[in-house]
C-alpha cells in the first residue's frame, strides 16, 4: 500500500463556521445538536456542503485540536511528501516516446498502389470536404490517358488535422500518417506540393500501411 | 592659427563628405558651440571629442582658466525664480482631482485563463468595478458555419470549448439530428455518454486544477494532469486526436471504439477517485484553500437565474437544475447518477460540486462501460452517414452516396432548433435555423462561459483584488466558446 | 531466505545499478550516456535499423518508459525524434509488438524511399515549388540585337 493511500484514509474535516441559509430548528433530544431543513430533496440530487458543524461537546473540541494542531495541513503535506517518493510519470522523450493509436492523424502523405503508381485520381473530394480549404488540386490527363494530379497542395498552416480528407478518398490515396514531427523553421517550409506528399508516402508506406491494415475492421 | 582651425570645420561640414554618418556627428559636436571668439579658443576640446580621440585628453589650458577669473555671479533669471510666500500665510487648498486607480488584468495575466482582458477599478486593493474584455479570440465561428455543410461544420466545435471537446461536437450532433429527425444507435448512444462524461473529467481537472494553482496551490495541478494526459490518449485511441478529435457526428459516432480501450477506460476510473482523494486530502479542509475560497465569489440564487447562469455556477447556489436529468439526452436516462447541489453560492461550494461531479462521472463511466450494447455505432440511412470502406469499394450505389455526401453534404429540412447539452461548464446550447439546404442558415451558439464572465461585475465588486483571480478560476472561462 | 535479506538491504537495486552501468561500457560509457539520455537504463536488445539507432526493451519499467531508442553514436548530440524509421516507429509508439522483422505484413516495395529526419534548417531542407506549368506567363520583351 503506498504512503498516499494511508494519509488518504483519514475522515474529511468539513470547515466549519457555515453561515446557514436555510431553516434551521433544535431538536430537543440531543445536546447541541442542530440539523438543518432543506428543500425536499428530489431524487438524483444531493447536497455537497450542506451539514452543519456538529456543536457537541467532543465535535467542538476536535474541530479546536485541528485548528490548533494544523492536523488538515500536516495531512496536506504528507500526502504530497508521499508523492515524492512515488516513480514520477514524466518519459524521457527523444528517446521513449508515449503510446499511439493506428488512429493518429499526423503529417499528410500520398501513397502510392504496389506497382508504384500513384493511387490519386484527381477526384477531388478531399479538395471539397476540407472545411479549411487546405487542399488545392489540379488535374491534367496524362500521356497515357489516365487521369492524375498536376498540382497537389496542401497548405499545413491551414489544416486543422480532421482527418476529413482521408476519409473521403475513395482510392486511400491521401492519408494522415502517423508522423508528428514535422515541425520547421520557416513557413514556406509547410506549404506541401505534390512531390513532398508523395516523398512522405515513400518513406512512411511501411508504418501507414500497417495502421491501415490495423485498423480495417473498424474504417 | 585658432581660426584656421574653425575654417577647417565649416569645411568639412559644408563639403559634402561621403560618409553622412561622420557628419551627423560633426554637426551635433559642434551645434553645441556657438561660432563665438570665446569659445573658439575651446575649439582644441571640439577637435578632440570629434577625431582624436585616441590622443591625449584636453586639459584646461590658460584661455579656458582665464575666464572665469573674478566673480562668478549666478544670473539673476535664475536664483530669483523660487518665490517664498511670507511665512505666517495660509494656503487654500484647492480643488483636488482624485479617481481611483484603473489597471489591466490580462490579457498576459496567467490566471487571466487565455485572453481574457479584464479592467479593474481599484480601491486600494479593493475592486470597485470589474469590466471584462472579450474579442481577442474571436474567429467568426458562427459565420463560417454558414458557409459551411454540416459534416465541415463539425469539427469548428471542438474548437469552441477546447477543453470540453466531445461534449460541444454531442450538441452539434443533437442538434442536426433533431433537424433531420432521425435517432441514433443505441450503442452511439452510450459511446457518446461515456465520453461526454471522460470530457467532464478532463474538463473539471483544468477547472479545479488551475483554480488551486491560481489560488496558489501548485501540486494538485500536476497531479490531475498526469489523469488528464490518460484521458488525452482515449481519446487518440478512439479519435486519431488527442483533442479536435471530430469524434461524435451527426447520424452517430466516427468509428466504433477499437477492442481493448473499454479494459483501459474501466482501469482508469477505477483508480482516478484515488486520485481524487488525494485532490480533496490537499485541498477540501485546508485553511489556506478555504480561506480563499469560502465566502468569495457569493452568488445568490436569485442573481444565479437572473444572470443566466448554468451549470456548476447555477447548482452552486443550491438551484436543481441538470439538462442531464430535467431533460435527458443520448443514454442519460439510461444511467444513475447524482447531481450535486450547493448550498452558499461560492467558490468553496462550487469546487466542492465540481469535486462531486468528477465522482459522479465516474459512475456514470462505470456504468456505460457496463450496459455497452453491442451494434452499430451510426445510422443506417446512407443519405446521411458515409458507408464503410469495404461497402464504398464494392458497391456503386454506397460509392456514389459517398461523393454525394463529401461534395454536398446532406439536406437538412428547414425549421429551427434550440438543443442544449449540459456541458462541463454549463447548458451549452445550439441554435441552428436550416432552410433546406446542405449547410445551415444560421447557427447561435449560446456558450455558458459568456454569461458567467458577463456577471464578474456582480460577483467581483467590492472583493479584494486576489480574490478575483479565485473567482475567475471557479466562473471556469475558456475563451474559444465566448469569443467564438 | 537470503533472497528476503538481499530485498531488505536493497541490495537488489546495488546490483540493478552494476549492471546498468556494465551494460553500458563501463563508468566513462555510463557517464556519457547520462551526459548524452540523461539517464542510465538497462535493457535487452531488441534491434537496429539502418542508420544504427539501438532499441531496447524493459518490461521493469512502466508503460511508456518500456521501450526506447538509443541514437546512433554518429549523430553525436545532434539526435531528434524524426530520427527513427517507419519500420521502428510502430513498435516504439506502442503500436504494435511485432518487431519490423518479426512482421510479414509490413510492405516492402522497391518504390519505398529511404528515412530522413526532419530537416527544417539544415541545406536539405524542402522549398516549396509549382509542381504546374503556370498559366499565366509573363510578357518578355524581344531583347535588342544590338549585333
Amino acid at each position: 500500500m503506498s504512503l498516499a493511500k494511508v494519509f488518504s484514509v483519514s475522515a474529511r474535516v468539513r470547515p466549519y463556521g457555515s453561515t446557514g441559509m436555510l431553516v434551521r430548528y433544535a431538536s430537543a433530544g440531543q445536546e447541541g445538536k442542530v440539523s438543518k431543513v432543506y428543500p425536499p430533496t428530489s431524487p438524483g440530487y444531493k447536497y455537497v456542503n450542506a451539514e452543519d458543524p456538529d456543536m457537541s461537546m467532543r465535535e467542538m473540541t476536535n474541530r479546536a485540536a485541528t485548528t490548533l494542531f494544523w492536523t488538515e495541513l500536516a495531512r496536506g503535506f504528507a500526502v504530497t511528501l508521499a508523492h515524492i517518493f512515488k516513480e514520477p510519470a514524466t518519459i524521457n522523450y527523444p528517446f521513449e516516446k508515449g503510446p499511439l493509436s493506428p488512429r493518429f492523424r499526423g503529417e499528410h502523405a500520398l501513397r502510392r498502389y504496389p506497382s508504384g503508381e500513384e493511387r490519386c485520381i484527381a477526384c477531388k473530394l478531399c479538395e471539397a470536404i476540407c472545411p479549411a480549404q487546405a487542399i488545392t488540386i489540379e488535374a491534367e490527363e496524362r500521356r497515357d490517358g489516365s487521369r492524375r494530379t498536376t498540382r497537389y497542395d496542401i497548405d499545413m498552416t491551414k489544416c486543422i488535422y480532421c482527418g476529413f480528407c482521408q476519409e473521403a478518398c475513395p482510392v486511400d490515396a491521401i492519408v494522415e500518417g502517423p508522423n508528428f514531427e514535422f515541425s520547421t523553421e520557416t513557413h514556406e517550409e509547410l506549404l506541401y506540393n505534390k512531390e513532398k506528399l508523395l516523398s512522405n508516402g515513400d518513406k512512411w508506406e511501411s508504418e501507414i500501411a500497417s495502421n491501415i491494415r490495423a485498423d480495417h475492421l473498424y474504417r | 592659427m585658432n581660426i584656421d582651425v574653425s575654417d577647417c570645420i565649416v569645411e568639412r561640414i559644408t563639403v559634402p563628405l561621403k560618409m553622412a554618418s561622420l557628419v551627423n556627428v560633426l554637426l551635433r559636436k559642434t551645434s553645441n558651440f556657438s561660432p563665438s571668439k570665446t569659445l573658439l579658443f575651446n575649439l582644441p576640446a571640439v577637435n578632440n571629442v570629434n577625431s582624436k580621440r585616441n590622443a591625449h585628453r584636453w586639459m584646461p589650458d590658460e584661455n579656458f582658466v582665464k575666464q572665469f577669473e573674478g566673480v562668478v555671479m549666478f544670473p539673476e533669471g535664475v536664483s530669483g525664480l523660487p518665490k517664498h510666500g511670507p511665512y505666517n500665510s495660509i494656503v487654500a487648498p484647492g480643488e483636488k482631482h482624485v479617481r481611483n486607480m484603473v489597471i489591466n488584468f490580462g490579457p498576459q495575466h496567467p490566471a487571466a485563463h487565455g485572453v481574457l482582458r479584464l479592467v479593474l477599478e481599484l480601491d486600494g486593493e479593493t475592486v470597485r468595478g470589474a469590466d471584462p474584455h472579450i474579442g481577442l479570440l474571436h474567429r467568426g465561428t458562427e459565420k463560417l458555419i454558414e458557409y459551411k455543410t454540416y459534416t465541415q461544420a463539425l469539427p469548428y466545435f471542438d474548437r469552441l470549448d477546447y477543453v470540453s471537446m466531445m461534449c460541444n461536437e454531442q450538441c452539434f450532433s443533437l442538434a442536426v439530428e433533431k433537424l433531420l429527425n432521425i435517432d441514433i444507435p443505441l450503442r452511439a448512444k452510450y459511446i457518446r455518454t461515456l465520453f461526454a462524461e471522460l470530457t467532464r473529467l478532463l474538463n473539471h481537472i483544468m477547472a479545479v486544477g488551475t483554480h488551486a494553482l491560481d489560488v496558489g496551490a501548485l501540486t494538485p495541478f500536476f497531479w490531475l494532469f498526469e489523469e488528464r494526459e490518460k484521458m488525452m490518449e482515449f481519446y487518440e485511441r478512439v479519435s486519431g486526436a488527442r483533442m479536435h478529435a471530430a469524434y461524435i457526428r451527426p447520424g452517430g459516432v466516427a468509428l466504433d471504439i477499437p477492442l481493448g480501450l473499454m479494459d483501459d477506460i474501466y482501469e482508469f476510473a477505477s483508480k482516478y477517485g484515488e486520485r481524487l482523494d488525494e485532490l480533496e486530502d490537499v485541498l477540501t479542509s485546508n485553511r489556506i484553500w478555504v480561506q480563499r475560497t469560502k465566502d468569495i465569489g457569493v452568488v445568490t440564487a436569485q442573481d444565479a437565474l437572473n444572470y443566466g447562469f448554468s451549470g456548476v455556477m447555477l447548482r452552486g447556489s443550491g438551484i436543481k437544475w441538470d439538462l442531464r436529468k430535467s431533460q435527458p439526452y443520448d443514454a442519460y436516462d439510461l444511467v444513475d447518477f447524482d447531481v450535486p447541489i450547493g448550498t452558499q453560492g461560492d467558490c468553496y461550494d462550487r469546487y466542492l460540486i465540481r469535486v462531486e461531479e468528477m465522482r459522479q462521472s465516474l459512475r456514470i463511466i462505470e456504468q456505460c462501460l457496463n450496459q455497452m450494447p453491442a451494434g452499430e455505432v451510426k445510422t443506417d440511412d446512407a443519405k446521411l452517414t458515409p458507408p464503410s470502406r469495404e461497402e464504398m469499394k464494392t458497391s456503386m450505389e454506397a460509392l456514389i452516396h459517398h461523393f454525394k455526401l463529401f461534395t454536398q453534404g446532406y439536406q437538412v429540412p428547414p425549421g429551427a432548433t434550440y438543443t442544449a447539452v449540459e456541458a462541463p461548464k454549463g447548458e451549452f446550447g445550439i441554435y441552428l435555423v436550416s432552410d433546406g439546404g446542405s449547410k445551415p442558415y444560421r447557427c447561435k451558439i449560446k456558450a455558458p462561459g459568456f454569461a458567467h464572465l458577463a456577471a464578474l461585475e456582480k460577483i467581483g465588486k467590492n472583493s479584494m483584488l486576489a480574490d478575483i483571480v479565485a473567482i475567475i478560476g471557479t466562473l471556469d472561462v475558456v475563451f474559444g466558446e465566448i469569443d467564438r | 531466505m537470503s533472497n528476503s535479506i538481499i530485498k531488505i538491504l536493497a541490495l537488489d537495486k546495488v546490483a540493478t545499478v552494476l549492471s546498468m552501468i556494465r551494460q553500458n561500457g563501463g563508468v566513462f560509457g555510463s557517464l556519457y550516456k547520462l551526459y548524452r539520455q540523461e539517464e542510465l537504463k538497462d535493457g535487452k536488445l531488441v534491434g537496429e535499423d539502418s542508420f544504427g539507432n539501438k532499441y531496447y526493451e524493459n518490461p521493469r519499467y512502466f508503460y511508456s518508459r518500456n521501450r526506447w531508442v538509443e541514437y546512433s553514436d554518429k549523430f553525436n548530440m545532434n539526435y531528434d525524434a524524426s530520427q527513427v524509421p517507419a519500420e521502428w516507429y510502430g513498435w516504439l509508439h506502442y503500436k504494435t509488438d511485432l518487431l519490423p522483422h518479426q512482421d510479414p505484413g509490413r510492405p516492402k516495395y522497391k518504390w519505398m524511399a529511404e528515412h530522413t529526419e526532419n530537416l527544417s534548417g539544415t541545406t536539405g531542407q524542402y522549398v516549396p515549388y509549382s509542381t504546374t506549368r503556370p498559366k499565366v506567363e509573363a510578357w518578355m520583351p524581344k531583347p535588342k540585337t544590338s549585333v
